[in-house]
């Protein structure tokens, strides 16, 4: 998007008063999204993202700013304005920029710009059909499908250059059952780094069936009961429950100003053995994926906790600085307009030894939250909340009654003391993550595991 | 881009009738941590919308690209859109109302005050806040955001409108620790005036929002009297008024199906939709070009109205109620500067005989735990009790559940405090009934 000339002038006029390190951020992304809601197919929207953002640091200090004007003269403006928060002399000089060669682990098969709108749409309507046609009581159905075409580069003081092109799409079905007094909802979205390939590897009219059916049991199920109880959280989506109880506390930005209950703790035990859990931006084509983070750094298979033992944290470059270590390729943002920060890729607790079925079974009365849905945590405290999207009782090892409006509560580093038994069914599934560097595309995952004791608030009164 | 340019092409290409919006931003952020500058950003951005009417169907696009090339890229986009388009919506771009009512919001005071003094607010705040107790262990942030937006609408038909304003806030948050025990507090201030920031005020509020938790711990399970603070009040009443949306209300996913002129709240309950009140919300168009006008929503508990766009008045058969936004070029409807009428009473005559009661401070979870089209809730909640007429004891991770629209049918009292949120409305503490609150 600039050639490494400007760039070398950009990067001078940044360092000139005295910045230790100073890095060029350029982004060109093309989405596009298509929504079918209820059989009709909505106008679909395009957008380009386009912009540069600057970040200079100083020791412990860090400047940043973006625009969308990425002449020389724009770009020197925006940097000669960002270095005028230091008033040193110029120590680091770039002479010249090498481009740094990497291996693309994310092949596209069929690009996304490809296929014909046409084409699209009749896999939409084929997903929405289904939901519609499967149960009167379904009254509204939406389908969508998100894409976009992310092209990065990066230039940086230690005469670095990176380049990166990342094609996302995901597949989203909603469908809302209504009855007298009753609305519910069910809802898919698997997403992958990949091209319309994956779309076309989906069994859509069976994605359709499962959430339609979903919604449409969910209209006779009970209210859930509150308390504290014994919960088995379902493989896949539930890893939810690590990615914001845990996750997010073993972030560089809380961790690094020891604001987390995980900081200092490298070495300790700090959830109960069976806990293995691990951040992994290098799967080949999952949605979290990327070959470089956003500051240029690889990414890395990064085990976070081993047996119950913290070994490591997610770590951007800044962050690093203050807790005296590098970057494990964490550093994400969600567009130019954010500084990075350590962020999750795919996160994920290892499957366990156990079958799923006999986890189920382990529980004499408590709940089997199957599906979660979304949640948040405040990663000082690691208290946190998730609402179940899919549950049932569970009574002498079985599953029984299903039950609406459960959401679990709790606090992180508590919890994971509390994960004492986990199956072999280790699955992920797509989510997007919002943090200070904006929304980004995570994996949150996990095998079937039970927690001993949990606090279920809903409206259905106590357990019996 | 040249607009004229964009309307000349979009001509050639058979669009009936466009719409184009520009949008301009200016931003400054700073951060200080202990003592330091940690974060500073200033950020400029732009951004082009387009609408246009391609065969009787609507079609948009938009971009942060402005070359020669982007007239070409937006109606090439908006002709793909409209093409594919199956949408029942009425495609109407809007030939301007009679009369709008603007006004300047634009505050100079605030980018004459110069950024060192700005900063030394932050290194003030940090100071002290540390010094004011010795169970506040750190300061997480103490932070400064000031903004400058413009916003310029021009469409085939002639129309021209813009609007130009600005504000800041600051922010600061704290970590309490007593023993074991580490809470967290926070509190922002937004206003465009800066003489208006009083800084020892503001640093006793954060504090206080992190030490009054100390101590907090689950409640007894039950049904309680509850007092619910003005700022939970303003997000559930977002939620409810949601309802009111017409777009949802014709795709019959609302509490509000055939609701006008019906109770949908306690007589207790009036409800206001005021763009044009002289606060940092004011706005005067909406996102399809049409004169914002205040009215009211739900008076004495009766809904006298939804929130429309030109579509789905024009569907209804109802005159617009400029409730359209428009967000990079797709019309959906916007809800904001919403005023909760305040009753008579202080919040402490309010409560006086409440005996064993529940007082609702922060709810989380707002986006997952609430059913917005049934209305059903289940949420992270903390907060006091209140025993005898006056605060208690810390609340801390309980689940409050319930459903909005019996819990404003329940409303027994509106307090008088009629403050501004940041969230855009204007709310007051209100009683209700009875809450299930499930802790211990």
């Amino acid at each position: 998007m600039i050639t490494k000339n400007v760039a070398i002038q950009v990067l001078n006029a940044a360092l000139a008063t005295g910045g230790d390190f100073a890095e060029i951020f350029l982004e060109e992304t093309y989405s596009n999204n298509i929504e079918v809601d209820s059989g009709k197919t909505q106008p679909p929207s395009s957008s380009i993202s386009y912009g540069a953002g600057i970040r200079i640091l100083n020791k412990l200090q860090s400047v940043y700013g973006y625009t969308n004007d990425l002449s020389l003269k724009g770009l020197v403006k925006l940097a000669t304005q960002l270095s005028a928060s230091f008033s040193g002399e110029q120590t680091v000089f770039v002479e010249k920029i090498e481009k740094v060669k990497f291996k693309n682990k994310h092949k596209i098969k069929t690009a996304l710009s490809s296929v014909d709108t046409k084409e699209k749409i009749a896999l939409l309507k084929k997903g929405d059909a289904t939901m519609r046609e499967f149960d009167g009581r379904i009254v509204r159905t939406i389908a969508v499908l998100i894409m976009n075409n992310r092209h990065i580069e990066i230039f940086n003081s230690e005469g670095k250059h990176f380049q990166d092109a990342q094609e996302r799409v995901r597949f989203v079905l909603q469908a809302i059952a209504m009855q007298p007094g009753a609305f519910e909802t069910g809802f898919t979205g698997p997403g992958a780094h990949s091209g319309f390939d994956f779309v076309e590897g989906l069994d859509v009219e069976k994605e359709a069936r499962e959430v339609a059916d979903l919604a449409i049991r969910k209209l006779s199920a009970k209210d859930c009961p509150s308390g504290v109880m014994p919960v088995v959280i379902g493989n896949g989506f539930g890893g939810v429950i690590f990615h914001e109880a845990c996750g997010h506390p073993l972030e560089a930005s809380a961790v690094s100003k020891g604001l987390s209950p995980f900081a200092g703790k490298i070495g300790q035990k700090v959830a109960h053995e069976s806990v293995t859990a691990i951040d992994d931006g290098t799967i080949p084509n999952a949605w979290g994926s990327n070959n470089i983070d956003d500051e240029g750094v690889a990414t890395q298979r990064n085990v976070l906790i081993k047996d119950g033992i913290l070994q490591n944290y997610l770590i951007d470059r800044f962050n690093g600085r203050r807790m005296k270590q590098e970057s494990t390729g964490a550093g994400r943002r969600q567009s130019y307009k954010f500084e990075t920060t350590s962020r999750m890729s795919n996160t994920y607790i290892a499957a366990g030894p156990h079958n799923p079925e006999d986890v189920i079974a382990s529980v004499k009365l408590g709940l089997y939250a199957k599906k979660l849905g979304g949640g948040s945590v405040n990663p000082t405290t690691g208290d946190f909340n998730f609402a179940a999207d899919e549950a049932y009782i569970i009574r002498d090892g079985k599953i029984c009654e299903l039950v609406k409006g459960a959401t679990l509560i709790g606090n992180g580093a508590d919890i994971i003391t509390k994960i004492d038994m986990v199956a072999n069914d280790l699955e992920r599934a797509q989510g997007m993550c919002g943090a200070a560097s904006g929304s980004i595309p995570v994996d949150v995952g996990q095998p079937t595991l039970r927690v001993s004791a949990i606090t279920v608030g809903g409206q259905g009164g106590k357990l019996q | 881009m040249k607009v004229a340019k964009f309307f000349e092409l979009a001509k050639q290409h058979g669009l009936a009738s466009c719409e184009v919006g520009i949008s301009r931003s200016t931003s400054i952020d700073m951060n200080v941590y202990q003592s330091e500058v940690e974060n500073y950003s200033v950020a400029s951005s732009r951004v082009i919308y387009a609408r246009g009417i391609f065969d009787g169907k609507m079609g948009f696009a938009m971009s942060e690209k402005d070359d020669a090339k982007t007239p070409e890229y937006l109606v090439k986009q908006i002709k793909i859109s409209a093409g594919s388009s199956e949408s029942d919506d009425i495609a109407i771009i809007f030939e301007g109302s009679e009369k709008y009512k603007k006004r300047n919001m634009f505050n100079a005071k605030l980018s004459a005050q110069s950024e060192e003094e700005k900063l030394q607010n932050l290194f003030l705040i940090e100071k002290k806040l540390k010094a004011l107790d010795p169970r506040i262990t750190d300061v997480e942030s103490a932070s400064y955001s000031e903004s400058e937006s413009q916003l310029e609408l021009y469409n085939s038909f002639g129309l021209k409108l813009k609007e130009k304003d600005n504000h800041f806030y600051y922010y600061g948050s704290v970590v309490v620790k007593s023993g074991e025990e580490v809470k967290t507090g926070y509190k922002i201030f937004l206003d465009n005036n800066p003489e208006k920031f009083d800084i020892d005020a503001f640093v006793k509020a954060v504090a206080e929002d992190g030490l009054s938790k100390l101590g907090g711990k689950p409640c007894k399970s039950g049904k309680y009297p509850t007092l619910i603070n003005p700022k939970v009040t303003a997000s559930l009443l977002a939620a409810y008024l949601g309802s009111a949306n017409a777009e949802r209300v014709q795709k019959k996913s609302s509490l509000f199906i055939d609701k006008i002129g019906q109770k949908v709240a306690s007589s207790k309950i009036t409800v206001l939709d005021a763009p044009l009140s002289k606060n940092i919300f004011y706005s005067y168009f909406d996102g399809e070009g049409v004169a914002k006008f205040n009215k009211s929503v739900i008076e004495k508990g009766v809904l006298k109205t939804y929130f429309h766009n030109l579509s789905t008045a024009a569907k209804a058969g109802v005159e617009p109620t400029a409730n359209g936004s428009n967000s990079g070029g797709k019309i959906g409807i916007s809800i904001s500067n919403i005023i909760l009428k305040p009753g008579r009473k202080s919040v402490e005559d309010v409560m006086k005989d409440v005996e064993l009661g529940f007082y609702l401070t922060e709810v989380q979870g707002l986006h997952s735990g609430l059913n917005p089209t049934s209305g059903d809730f289940s949420l992270q909640a903390s907060g006091f009790m209140i025993r005898d007429g006056k605060f208690a004891e810390a609340v801390n991770l309980v689940t409050i559940a319930g459903n909005l629209q019996k819990l404003f049918l329940d409303v027994k009292a509106v307090a008088n405090e009629n403050e501004l949120q940041l969230s855009s409305y204007t709310t007051s503490s209100i009683l209700v009934k009875k809450l299930a609150v499930s802790g211990e």
